[in-house]
């Protein structure tokens, strides 16, 4: 009884806060939300027994979480992270692809039948973990070790001083405020048929018509929907 | 807390990274989306192991095995966004037109 | 069902008496060192009444503010700190029969709850829209990032030995040697990283006078008073789970547990309550050359002889 309030609230937790990820108006907001949401499924797992895999997980999120608020900041046009800053494409068919999927994989959840076979209360799921990581799958173990080592050694290469996108110090110029020529009108469409409004009728989803878009100040391309918080 | 209700919250999260990493511009936001669906993903495994497959330690080596694959997922992404900004000054989708370096 | 909720609450209220007692202690010991540095001469009573006297001040003060701070967040910064303290606190057992939370994975919640640390006081740098404060957020986030895996590493030393992550094993596998001669290695490293991670004295480098007071640059009245408190439990956390994991807790001839580790825990935290006064603060970018070229190196080398003894041992 208690275990299922704690768990719905967990829950209601995990989605809200991944809802407000891409609903609230600032970069830190925004991944410490993700932190919370990864806090929410740790707790979860923490009661189902996963106890090693869920505080793991938190203490794997805190870190990333962390980096990721500095690296968005780094290369956002927002350099404290306070401002209000909402950018997305296509909205509708994201949140299309977002509602269908959630549909699909709860309709999965809730129409196939699975074999209910609950872990033993008395089971020492910590031990069994580590037992199983040195045992019978050490080689699984052993290549998600060598995956994260290569992973490393390939960040590094990627972003190394001498590296094939060049020194490493051109990264601390100040982000350009205005997008790149390029970057609003694509250059392959033709150009005589086309006005510069149909040119925005033409890209995958045009803005919802029911927000209301901020004055642009001429920083965003046509077919962004730029929204006020 | 049963199988189902489990499924249906993974199936939320999993959504809302869905929607996150289509709609958003920002190459960071993107990659929150796709740690949202990991998330989910990861819970849905974990929930499986515990109530599904009877908590078999097989189940567990699923999410670290999962884990694994975030880890290796910010860890790039943060390079490549890195690398990109150098070159392009690009720290939106749209203004990345080609991806040939 | 009625003396289950009974015995949870003693523990929890447990928890908080450690906590606020040893918080007390702390200020205690820090006014007492300070005084023995100046060679003032110290009257016992006056510097028992000297932090409640400032707490008092502080809780009247007026507060000021900042342009458009996110409030919310920055009221959160000082709760989150001290749940965090509460949470790694919890998990530390008092007493062989005193344990408030006996969780299997022990060691890992202290440390999944000290890696969250970075986040309060980011969060608390980042809140009041403040310059220097911010500086500072992200300065405590670089220095974060390399203090963190010489302490994760030293910790599972302590785990190797008792084969297992839970705090009543580690603790009980000191029976015969503890911790602290047999890695001894361990403490040394574990105690400088918990400086920084408390970012206390040498190492309190987020709220250096360069940038200003850095993440305490804003605060004033209670706000100030409740960051302080919360900094000050956490240091009473990472002193109990030190003398927990490297002074064997509990164990101890003669006295009863409880008294052992509320000594060994008071060592640890006078150590580091003095620290203050016996060592200039660093450089950010000194300290995180030396924690990544040293302490990081001396910890795997610590993590690898405990290793080698274990696998020893078990022949």
């Amino acid at each position: 009884m208690i275990a299922d309030a704690v768990f719905w609230i967990l829950a209601v937790l995990a989605v809200f806060s991944a809802w407000r990820v891409f609903r609230t108006d600032s970069m830190v907001r925004a991944a410490y939300w993700l932190l919370v949401s990864f806090v929410g499924v740790g707790l979860i797992m923490v009661m189902l027994k996963a106890e090693f895999l869920g505080v793991i997980l938190i203490l794997m999120m805190g870190g990333e979480m962390t980096i990721m608020a500095v690296f968005m900041v780094m290369f956002m046009m927002n350099p404290a992270g306070l401002n209000p800053m909402i950018m997305v494409h296509q909205n509708r068919a994201a949140m299309a692809a977002g509602f269908g999927s959630f549909a699909l994989l709860s309709a999965v959840g809730l129409f196939a039948r699975f074999p209910a076979s609950v872990v033993a209360p008395t089971a020492r799921a910590t031990a069994e973990l580590g037992t199983e990581l040195l045992g019978d799958s050490m080689l699984v173990f052993q290549t998600a070790g060598v995956t994260l080592l290569a992973a490393m050694i390939g960040a590094v290469a990627l972003v190394s001083v001498r590296g094939r996108f060049g020194p490493a110090d051109e990264g601390s110029d100040a982000p350009e405020q205005q997008p790149a020529a390029d970057a609003d009108v694509d250059s392959s469409a033709p150009p005589s048929s086309t006005g510069p409004s149909s040119s925005a009728a033409s890209s995958p989803t045009p803005p919802a018509p029911s927000t209301t878009p901020e004055v642009t100040e001429g920083a965003m391309p046509a077919d962004h929907s730029h929204e006020g918080a | 807390m049963s199988q189902q209700a489990i499924f249906v919250v993974a199936a939320a999260i999993f959504g809302i990274g869905v929607y996150g990493a289509l709609s958003q511009q920002s190459f960071v936001m993107i990659m929150m989306g796709l740690e949202l669906m990991l998330n989910g993903a990861m819970l849905a495994a974990a929930m499986v192991w515990a109530m599904v497959a009877g908590g078999t330690p097989k189940g567990q080596l699923l999410v670290v095995v999962l884990m694994t694959v975030m880890a290796v997922e910010a860890a790039l992404g943060f390079a490549l966004v890195t690398g990109i900004y150098r070159v392009r000054k690009a720290d939106i989708t749209e203004k990345l037109k080609r991806l040939k370096g | 069902m009625v003396g289950e909720a009974l015995s949870t609450a003693g523990l929890a209220l447990a928890v908080v008496a450690v906590m606020i007692g040893g918080t007390y202690v702390a200020a205690v010991l820090d006014v007492l060192f300070t005084r023995l540095t100046m060679r003032v001469a110290v009257r016992p009573l006056a510097a028992a009444a000297l932090p409640l006297r400032r707490a008092a001040q502080l809780a009247l003060q007026r507060r000021t503010l900042t342009e458009r701070p996110d409030a919310g967040t920055w009221a959160l910064a000082p709760a989150v700190l001290a749940a965090l303290a509460a949470v790694s606190l919890a998990v530390v057992p008092l007493t062989g029969t005193l344990i408030p939370v006996e969780a299997d994975t022990g060691i890992v919640v202290f440390a999944a709850a000290m890696a969250l640390v970075v986040v309060a006081v980011y969060l608390q740098g980042w809140s009041p829209n403040s310059p220097l404060s911010l500086v500072a957020a992200y300065r405590f986030v670089a220095e974060g990032l390399s203090y963190e895996i010489p302490f994760a590493v030293v910790l599972i030393g302590t785990a190797l030995p008792a084969r297992s992550l839970a705090l009543v094993p580690i603790v009980t596998s000191q029976e015969h040697l503890w911790n602290v001669i047999r890695q001894p290695l361990g403490l040394p490293v574990y105690l400088i990283t918990v400086l920084a991670l408390s970012f206390w004295g040498p190492l309190a480098l987020p709220e250096g006078q360069d940038v200003a007071g850095g993440t305490s640059l804003e605060l004033s009245g209670v706000p100030r008073l409740l960051w302080r408190v919360a900094q000050l439990n956490v240091l009473v956390a990472v002193s109990a789970m030190g003398a927990a994991v490297f002074l064997g807790g509990w164990l101890g001839p003669w006295l009863p547990g409880g008294v052992w580790m509320a000594l060994k825990t008071l060592f640890l935290l006078a150590l580091l309550v003095a620290s203050r006064q016996f060592f200039a603060r660093v450089r950010t970018e000194s300290f995180v050359v030396v924690a990544w070229t040293v302490l990081t190196p001396l910890a795997l080398v610590d993590v690898f002889l405990a290793g080698i003894q274990a696998m020893v041992a078990a022949r």
